[in-house]
């Protein structure tokens, strides 16, 4: 949340009414967008492909009624064999497509276009996530979004934490143990590797102490939250800060536009590559955009290992109290430096991810049963993902991305750059099988 | 002395700037419990999801 903006204070409200209305609608148009296009129209491709495939194949040519009837006979068997307990899953209703299209694709033996365009769509990954976060920057960066706007956009970005909360539905405790541990150890190695290792280069760089605590926090594990945490403890200077903000800011959407083709290019499997941005992506909120992008598996991934990796937050902050406070005073030989731990894990820890933890054990106890486990971690989540990450693309703003330099500019591109190198490799190596959530 | 009152303005300090997240994070848990009891009470459901969806095939 930015530095103002305060969901909960009801004074601020009014303030925050017109920009939030934007984000839902613009949630709203690029769903309605979302449902058919890239899940209705990718259908139909896939439908229309199957019929004029049986007409390429010179099969006798079925009219409309037989074709309807041939798919909706189809759906009642495998239906009356899962109602029998021979099938496990419940089959989905069958894709029929309308008269004038069957009709179309028997008479040209070709597909309609707006079926390809829906493929197309689907193939480069274009949802609404991407929709919402390249037209938010889109509009943010020409048009601009006017300052009364503003304030509601920014409230509409904690909008994802109720997504990740409500997610928790899906999981049962073994998963999230089993993928808990793994990205426990993908958070110590890396997450506070980069913390420890910018801390140590910085000081062997004659760094400036509270820039380097910021990059430490900021590039080591959670972005701006993290940055904006350790700021008073190591005593930033405000151009530090921005610096410091603006690098973050930078990478982590470098790395949300070009994650999830660069997943694809490496052919990783959707639970490797959630745990490869849970890992190497530095802001909750560009981390499971990115992961959301490229499927619901990876984000199941994705979301664990975050909830690991902000977890760790009271830890890095303690790590730059004791690096940057505590160290430097013993060693000038002030007495009675120390750090109160207890107070500030009690202060840092993102209690949100309690909810989380209520959910699935909620799960757990088989409160969520087939559709409504459907609704809750598939339909909802995507409508609070989808508020968020409206006010997310809103916020991304060039001039902030400007801001980035110096010293910090260098360390933290560095730094973050073979983080996610590591990791990816790291997580290739394991597969997808230790990642895999089970639906 | 100097050095226990420097601490205490940063305590401070990072305390402030956590305080506005951490009200955040009690208002977000609030909005899933009661979109969760919603759900399980019924009253949103599958149809009420499909009707925000106007464009359809």
């Amino acid at each position: 949340m930015s530095v103002g903006i305060d969901l909960t204070d009801v004074r601020q409200w009014p303030k925050m009414f017109w920009g939030f209305i934007v984000c839902l609608l613009l949630a709203w148009i690029v769903l309605q967008y979302d449902n058919y296009v890239v899940g209705d129209l990718h259908r139909g491709y896939r439908e229309a492909s199957k019929v004029l495939k049986d007409v390429k194949e010179g099969k006798p040519i079925k009219t409309y009624e037989e074709y309807v009837n041939e798919k909706k006979e189809a759906y009642k068997k495998a239906l009356q064999k899962y109602e029998a307990g021979l099938e496990k899953k419940k089959p989905s209703k069958p894709f029929i497509l309308k008269k004038n299209d069957y009709e179309y694709i028997v008479q040209n033996k070709d597909i309609p276009g707006k079926f390809v365009f829906g493929e197309r769509m689907h193939q480069f990954q274009f949802t609404y996530v991407a929709v919402l976060l390249l037209g938010g920057m889109l509009i943010r960066n020409t048009i601009g979004v006017p300052k009364f706007l503003q304030p509601g956009t920014v409230a509409a970005r904690p909008f994802i934490k109720p997504g990740i909360i409500i997610l928790g539905a899906y999981y049962m405790w073994s998963d999230v143990l089993r993928v808990g541990l793994i990205g426990l150890i993908l958070v110590v190695i890396f997450v506070m590797g980069t913390a420890i290792a910018i801390s140590i280069w910085g000081r062997k760089a004659k760094a400036d102490d509270g820039l380097m605590g910021l990059m430490s926090a900021g590039v080591g594990i959670c972005g701006v939250s993290a940055a904006v945490a350790v700021a008073p403890v190591v005593n930033a200077k405000p151009r530090d800060f921005f610096y410091a903000i603006g690098t973050i800011l930078l990478f982590g959407t470098v790395a949300l536009f070009t994650f999830p083709y660069i997943g694809k290019f490496l052919d990783m499997p959707q639970p490797v590559y959630g745990a490869w941005v849970g890992t190497a992506i530095l802001n909750t909120a560009q981390l499971v955009a990115a992961a959301t992008w490229y499927g619901h598996e990876a984000l199941l991934t994705a979301n664990v290992v975050n909830i690991v990796r902000i977890g760790f937050i009271p830890i890095v902050v303690l790590w730059c109290i004791y690096y940057y406070v505590v160290r430097p005073a013993r060693q000038a030989g002030e007495a009675g430096a120390s750090v109160n731990t207890i107070q500030v894990i009690k202060e840092k820890f993102p209690v949100f991810i309690l909810g989380f933890f209520a959910m699935v054990t909620l799960n757990e106890i088989g409160v969520f049963a087939g559709e409504i486990k459907d609704l809750l971690g598939r339909d909802i989540v995507k409508i609070f993902m989808a508020i968020g990450f409206a006010g997310v693309g809103l916020n991304i703003a060039f001039e902030d991305l400007r801001k980035a330099g110096g010293t910090a500019f260098v360390i933290g591109i560095v730094a973050a750059t073979v983080k996610a190198v590591l990791a990816a490799l790291f997580v290739m190596a394991i597969g997808p099988g230790p990642f895999t959530i089970k639906q | 002395m100097q050095q226990e009152k420097k601490s205490a303005e940063l305590e401070e300090r990072a305390r402030e700037t956590f305080s506005v997240e951490r009200r955040e994070d009690y208002a977000v848990l609030v909005i899933a419990t009661i979109v969760v009891l919603l759900v399980l009470l019924g009253i949103i459901d599958k149809k009420i999801i499909s009707a925000l969806y106007v464009l359809k095939y």
